[in-house]
């Protein structure tokens, strides 16, 4: 490993944990202003964080080790599959680091765990959350892989680094190709993320909860970890769709002043794109649960044109 | 004066947005936005009329981005948005045959077959004239499973009229209509839209309820048949 990749590993953790709550109160705001309220302050999410880390840890009786390792390990996997999203910087790839395929698994592992954790501690919401969220994985899944693939099919790799130094150099694909990828993409981010029209991330309802309702049962430290890991993962599908489609930014080359100015470009981007996540899930309602196939169909539909243009063209 | 492969780039961005408004105009239950999405095909097609006109400077292909931006742009769109006013209907959640998901897999297939098909005939695999022809056939197919596959009827015009879309866009890259032929092909959507305005009575309801409403009406002499 080189000191360049190392270097990578650093600072790209340490920007997506920082940014990622921004984000997460940005949508909020922007929730609430159209809603004709003030809204909580963008820094609200950090204090949450804050308040959460110095409470203490209470567990249900009935748990097992599940729920202790749960937190961590869902933390664990979503950086590293941070790290397979460069946010500023883009190095030379190293080992496995990168691939689309071990980064889709590393989701899938955090999502399993936090499934396991909604029914260890015995609570039926627990049980609804995960029931319910492993029947939408069940259908986004295949979703998403063919998303991923398209991308692969437009990029030639299945490297997210190769894809990002193709778009930085050589300038994106086509515009056409673009848009489909765009949308696609961010159905994929309304989705993985669980907001609108998915799921209603501000809500404890029974009906209508699915990501609160597995980890109703965290607390303290645990659930700041939770809570972090959901805003991290957003913020990593958000840089994947913000670098691929506006590069724009993103260095090769690792100075000081490159690397400050870069981080400066993605949270411009970044707060456009969650203001337009906001803007989305304030025009919409939630989705009933048996409508919710048809709105992954739409990504299925333009990613497999995607391909089909690909393949036979 | 625009360079030809920046106005092809347009062209291929303005199939992309008839793509998207067919994906839409199937799986959408709101019809306020199937009437929105209608008009923005409507207008995506003008653009695309419009960008063939100053690449071959073809005057029927103005001719038609007129006529077009008058009938489907703006009366056909107002005379629905004035029927929807009426019978104060808002969403179509009933579905015959094909739900909006099967519906998109299925529009999929059928590009690809006729993806295929077409590339045995039109020669040129990468030009915009066999992709305007392989959408505009698709629009046509994806029209028609709207106007089969939707309960109500207003729906089912807005499928017809979406198919009339299609025949617009394989005519401008293939076929060339004769201008005369596209005005006939308007004015019938036109007297079809009045139709469906003087119906009125019955649009919010589904053909088979049709008969019912007449009754309820008194628009009927005969006796209502009792099951």
């Amino acid at each position: 490993m080189n000191l360049d990749f190392f270097l990578y590993l650093v600072i790209n953790t340490i920007v997506v944990i920082t940014v990622s709550p921004l984000f997460v109160s940005l949508i909020k705001k922007v929730k609430a202003w159209t809603q004709g309220r003030q809204g909580p302050s963008i820094f609200q999410t950090y204090f949450t964080l804050v308040k959460l880390l110095k409470k203490e840890v209470i567990y249900s009786p009935n748990s097992s080790r599940i729920m202790r390792v749960t937190p961590l390990v869902t933390m664990a996997s979503i950086l590293v599959a941070a790290l397979f999203v460069p946010l500023v910087f883009v190095p030379e790839t190293v080992g496995g680091i990168g691939n689309i395929i071990l980064f889709l698994y590393l989701l899938a592992l955090a999502r399993f765990f936090m499934a396991l954790a909604g029914l260890d501690a015995g609570s039926s919401f627990g049980g609804m959350g995960s029931s319910r969220e492993m029947s939408i994985s069940s259908i986004i899944e295949p979703t998403t892989i063919i998303v991923f693939a398209a991308l692969a099919f437009v990029f030639k790799t299945l490297n997210i680094f190769d894809m990002f130094a193709i778009s930085v150099s050589t300038g994106s694909p086509s515009p056409s190709t673009l848009i489909l990828i765009a949308i696609s993409l961010f159905i994929i981010i309304v989705v993985e993320t669980s907001r609108i029209p998915v799921d209603n991330p501000e809500t404890h309802l029974e009906l209508t909860m699915i990501h609160e309702g597995m980890i109703l049962e965290q607390s303290g430290r645990n659930l700041a970890l939770m809570e972090l890991s959901a805003a991290v993962k957003m913020t990593v599908l958000m840089a994947l769709l913000i670098n691929l489609i506006v590069p724009f930014g993103l260095i090769s080359a690792l100075t000081l002043a490159g690397i400050l100015i870069a981080v400066f470009l993605f949270v411009v981007k970044g707060s456009i794109l969650a203001g337009i996540i906001g803007l989305f899930e304030s025009s919409m309602a939630k989705k009933r649960f048996f409508q919710l196939p048809s709105l992954f169909a739409m990504a299925f539909f333009f990613s497999t044109l995607i391909i089909i243009i690909e393949v036979f063209s | 004066m625009i360079e030809q492969a920046t106005i092809e780039g347009i062209i291929r961005i303005l199939f992309v947005c008839i793509i998207i408004t067919a994906a839409y105009i199937i799986s959408t239950r709101n019809l306020l936005s199937v009437v929105s999405v209608y008009s923005l095909q409507s207008l995506t097609l003008i653009g695309i009329a419009l960008a063939l006109w100053s690449l071959e400077g073809s005057i029927v292909l103005l001719e038609i981005a007129v006529v077009t931006f008058v009938s489907k742009v703006i009366i056909i769109p107002y005379f629905i948005a004035t029927i929807q006013e009426k019978i104060r209907i808002k969403r179509d959640i009933e579905f015959h045959f094909l739900s909006p998901t099967t519906s998109l897999i299925l529009s999929m297939a059928l590009m690809l077959v006729i993806y295929m098909a077409l590339g045995r005939i039109i020669p040129g695999r990468d030009s915009l004239f066999f992709f305007g022809a392989v959408l505009g056939i698709s629009l046509m197919l994806m029209g028609m499973m709207v106007t089969f596959s939707r309960k109500r009827t207003i729906t089912k015009v807005l499928g017809f009229l979406s198919m009339e879309n299609g025949v617009l866009l394989f005519g401008m890259f293939v076929t060339e209509l004769p201008f005369i032929i596209e005005f006939l092909i308007i004015i019938d959507l036109i007297i079809l839209v009045i139709l469906t305005t003087i119906l009125s009575v019955g649009i919010d309801s589904t053909l088979e309820d049709y008969h019912k409403r007449l009754h309820r009406f008194h628009l009927l002499d005969e006796p209502e048949e009792v099951p």
